[in-house]
């Protein structure tokens, strides 16, 4: 009996000195290894992308959020044969300020105008930077769309489309007066500065009426069938998931299971009826902000009452996902990226997208000149 | 002299002199952080800063200051973290008398207490949120279900604390078991009830602030991290470091207060035993 | 005879909770327990799905379960000795250190969404390499998260005498470093594992959360994160099973020391 006490006492304490000693170990493995890559860091102000790219690549100082925000950074990373792996950055442009990562990602409405400018919490760095954009690399990936669920769809294909409509009014309205609607966001509650909204709905107009090779968007809403494709396509190759049954899912994934133009069309022509369900709800992406100045902009011109809906605007940012918002049906219709809409479904959520707001990938790598 | 020593040991002054020191090595650090660093108020700022950050008028969204902002968002946490509390010492009272009550009942719940405790909350979270399908319901329920193991256990261990020799006075007076409950068992575990109100008091505010950056809405940790993304000035965020430091202090010294206004007789005894 | 009615008591505290635990998994796995809480495979998914993914992704949950153990265990250790080496130095100076302990247990009233990423941000300057700031975050959060506990419960331990105990080495000539070595700190010892009691689960679940805020990416608790918001839920809740599976071991390593370190004590204990 004692003989066994001392034997467990013994391994015990084996494995709190090994658990110490493997914790030790890594450690020193990183350390000796960042030696030898802080060596090759150098930079220059007539590098190419793809020299850019490669030199953070090699550092390991390439930035992103992850969570979902990080397939276009992969297949770019993928396209000049580097690594995928980046570094996780918070939502701050602290780290690129600092210089723990060389290539940050920023969206271009908002983190790059922090970066840029030098209003109330910006950077200031002008023209001292500049930017690798997406779409010009042809690894665009769209980003904001409305959805909802299969089944809300169905059952509610009149509120659908009257919410599709008075939407896309708004949106038309707020990209034609972005300084209006920067006021009329500023004023329900986001947080943001003033100033950073004027220069957020500016840029957003940007990426709502131009699509990836730059040509002008004037049809608000739609679902660009090569831009969705490459999106698909991509977020086969770069949506990584340990589930063998959702990954199965993902590979035989096509447009039609996760996008239906229908819905769009028809409001598109004004041809729908008095709507199902009135009182509805949108989840937000992320915090209150000119990202979805559409929303905002129909609530308070009241596009929404003239077609009988009566919309709460729910802000985002959270761990709760919009995907899961909709799909659990706290709220109907959501705002979110393609490439999470797809994973969702991979994963076994029955979403379908029924407009497609953003026609350009706003996501660029920014860098110091 | 004596008198100046008594003021030097009393208890107010040494927490004072505690709190001078930790403000003196805060500001020299943010001396530091200030002269080397680009964005000092998103590492260490000055304590005038915050401080000034609070008085400040300025408007952050269209119509309120920071720590308006700040106070309105807490009303809100506060009392989501206020039923949650009370959910949660109601269920873990209920359920130490039940462990209590029955062998049975205590062997089944015991461990997975435990488990209970090892699950990640932000986890457990969207499955309660599917659950409920309302995300503030859900808050409430986490912030229950965080705060009832401590005191579960700790009640528990009150009821186990009795002297047998209490029990076999009070089966000599006859007496029935809800009177035996009643005379002794809850009176003795009230002090344990009460350590175990002051472990989960604090931790229901906190376990609030964490539930609320789930998603968006009214709450303290919906402006934390929305200031901590960049939505708004970075001193909303230190604001709430400050204010939830003391909100979780001042939750464990009511607690305190409530278990000596009801338990006068424990003073006595404890100076007794000091002597 | 006695020792027959001690087996079958720890037999039966042994069989009810694992009755229990079984009872609850055919709930889940056929599908009762969601019709109970009224929700769906999807956002509760099977057991036999999980494992399934357990299984599949064996290498990578593995390599991220170290990870995640490399912080916590360090950050545990650390913390606690240092609550430790604090609520000793408050004990020889009861005046002061007591006011300290107030002040070091506010620390526990900051919510660690909070604590993490300032930590995350005050470490930049620790290397060039993402990997090693990271670790340093990581376990200084940890660290943080188990101190308060520590040295509250230790000084407890170490202050919280029998009656007439320090009398009685007073009248052994004894000093205060005596004292402390021969009677405070074998005192403390049972309070040192109520303490560990709180801290080892506490060291798991800030591990977790450090790891959302942590720049360089691994850990259970960012996998739990990433899952959840790609609405990967199966995957998910395999990092949570693993995460609580890292949890209870540490616990049941812990009460197999508090057995073998509180053995002797126990028998002394119950004479009285």
């Amino acid at each position: 009996m004692k003989k066994t006490k001392k034997a467990i006492a013994a391994i015990l304490a084996l494995t709190m000195v090994m658990a110490g000693l493997t914790a030790c170990n890594s450690s020193d493995k990183k350390e000796s290894s960042s030696s030898a890559s802080s060596a090759s860091g150098s930079s220059s102000a007539n590098m190419t992308n793809e020299e850019r790219i490669v030199a953070a690549a090699k550092e390991g100082k390439v930035g992103n959020w992850g969570l979902g925000n990080e397939y276009e950074i992969q297949a770019l990373l993928t396209k000049y044969g580097q690594s995928t792996d980046y570094l996780s950055q918070s939502f701050d442009m602290d780290g690129f300020d600092d210089d723990s990562i060389t290539l940050a990602s920023a969206m271009t409405y908002n983190e790059l105008g922090l970066v840029v400018n030098d209003y109330e919490g910006g950077y200031g760095y002008g023209d001292k930077v500049g930017t690798i954009d997406m779409n010009d690399e042809g690894v665009a990936m769209l980003e904001d769309n409305i959805f909802c669920t299969k089944e809300f769809a169905e059952k509610n294909p009149n509120t659908v489309k009257a919410f599709i409509s008075a939407s896309l009014k708004g949106w038309q309205y707020a990209c034609e007066h972005t300084d209006e609607a920067a006021q009329i966001v500023f004023e329900a509650g986001s947080s943001v500065s003033s100033d950073h909204q004027a220069y957020m709905a500016a840029e957003v107009a940007k990426v709502v009426t131009t699509d990836t090779k730059g040509g002008a968007v004037s049809d608000y809403g739609n679902m660009d069938e090569e831009a969705m494709q490459q999106t698909l396509d991509l977020a086969k190759q770069y949506i990584k998931l340990d589930d063998s049954s959702a990954a199965d899912k993902l590979s035989s994934m096509t447009l039609d299971d996760v996008r239906d133009t229908s819905y769009w069309e028809a409001a598109k022509n004004g041809d729908f009826g008095t709507p199902e369900k009135t009182d509805v709800s949108i989840q937000l992406k992320w915090l209150p902000q000119c990202q979805f100045m559409g929303y905002y902009v129909a609530a308070a011109k009241g596009y929404y009452d003239e077609v009988g809906l009566n919309v709460n605007i729910v802000p985002g940012g959270g761990d709760i996902g919009e995907t899961t918002a909709v799909n659990n049906g706290t709220v109907d219709f959501g705002v979110t990226w393609v490439s999470n809409l797809i994973s969702a479904d991979a994963g076994g959520m029955d979403l379908l997208e029924i407009a497609q707001v953003y026609q350009r990938s706003a996501i660029v790598l920014v860098y110091k000149k | 002299m004596y008198r100046l020593k008594r003021i030097v040991t009393s208890k107010l002054f040494v927490t004072l002199i505690w709190i001078l020191g930790l403000i003196i090595i805060w500001e020299v650090c943010a001396s530091v952080v200030e002269s080397t660093k680009r964005t000092p108020e998103n590492i260490l700022p000055h304590l005038s800063g915050i401080v000034d950050s609070i008085f400040s008028d300025r408007k952050v969204n269209g119509s309120q200051t920071a720590f308006q902002m700040v106070l309105d968002n807490a009303g809100a946490t506060l009392s989501r973290a206020g039923i949650g509390f009370l959910i949660g010492t109601l269920c873990g009272f209920v359920l130490a008398l039940l462990m209590n009550l029955s062998g049975i009942a205590e062997k089944i719940a015991f461990p997975y207490l435990m488990l209970i405790q090892m699950i990640p909350i932000l986890g457990m979270a969207p499955i309660i949120n599917a659950i409920t399908g309302d995300i503030a319901k859900s808050r409430i329920i986490i912030a229950a279900i965080l705060t009832f193991y401590p005191v579960a256990t700790n009640t528990l261990a009150g009821f186990k604390s009795v002297e047998r020799e209490k029990h076999e006075l009070m089966y000599s007076y006859a007496a029935n078991k809800l009177q035996i409950y009643i005379k002794t068992l809850i009176p003795s575990c009230i002090p344990y009830f009460f350590t175990g109100l002051k472990i989960s008091a604090p931790m229901a505010i906190t376990a609030s602030i964490l539930v609320d950056t789930l998603q968006g809405g009214i709450g303290l940790g919906c402006l934390l991290s929305q200031s901590l993304k960049g939505a708004m000035t970075r001193y909303v965020f230190w604001q709430i470091v400050f204010f939830s430091a003391f909100i979780g202090i001042m939750s464990f010294c009511l607690m305190g207060i409530i278990e000596k206004a009801l338990t006068p007789y424990k003073n006595n005894r404890k100076t007794r035993k000091r002597v | 005879m006695k020792t027959y009615g001690t087996k079958l008591k720890k037999l039966t505290s042994a069989i009810y909770p694992i009755a229990f635990g079984v009872l609850i998994f055919i709930m889940w796995q056929t599908q009762l327990l969601h019709k109970l809480l009224n929700t769906d495979v999807y956002i509760l998914p099977l057991p036999s799905r999980i494992a399934e993914i357990i299984s599949d992704n064996s290498s990578k949950i593995m390599e991220n379960v170290i990870s995640t153990v490399e912080v916590a265990i360090p950050g545990l250790i650390l913390g606690s000795v240092l609550g430790y080496l604090i609520a000793i130095i408050a004990a020889l100076f009861k005046t002061y250190g007591s006011g300290g302990l107030t002040v070091i247990s506010a620390f526990n009233a900051v919510p660690i969404v909070a604590l993490a990423p300032v930590i995350t941000n005050w470490t930049k300057d620790v290397s060039p390499e993402a990997s090693v700031r990271s670790f340093a975050a990581k376990v200084i959060v940890v660290t943080i998260m188990c101190t308060a506990s520590m040295s509250v419960n230790a000084y407890r331990g170490l202050t919280e005498l029998k009656p007439f105990s320090e009398d009685l080495m007073k009248s052994y000539a004894c000093g205060k470093g005596k004292t402390l070595l021969k009677l405070r700190l074998p005192n403390s010892v049972p309070y040192i594992f109520t303490a560990l009691r709180v801290s080892v689960p506490s060291s798991v679940i800030s591990t977790l959360v450090a790891e959302y805020f942590a720049e360089y990416i691994t850990g259970v608790g960012r996998q739990i994160r990433e899952n959840i918001l790609t609405a990967q839920y199966a995957t998910a809740w395999a990092y949570i099973v693993v995460a609580c599976l890292i949890g209870i071991i540490m616990y049941i390593l812990l009460i197999l020391a508090e057995s073998i370190f509180l053995k002797n004590r126990r028998q002394v204990l119950s004479i009285k």
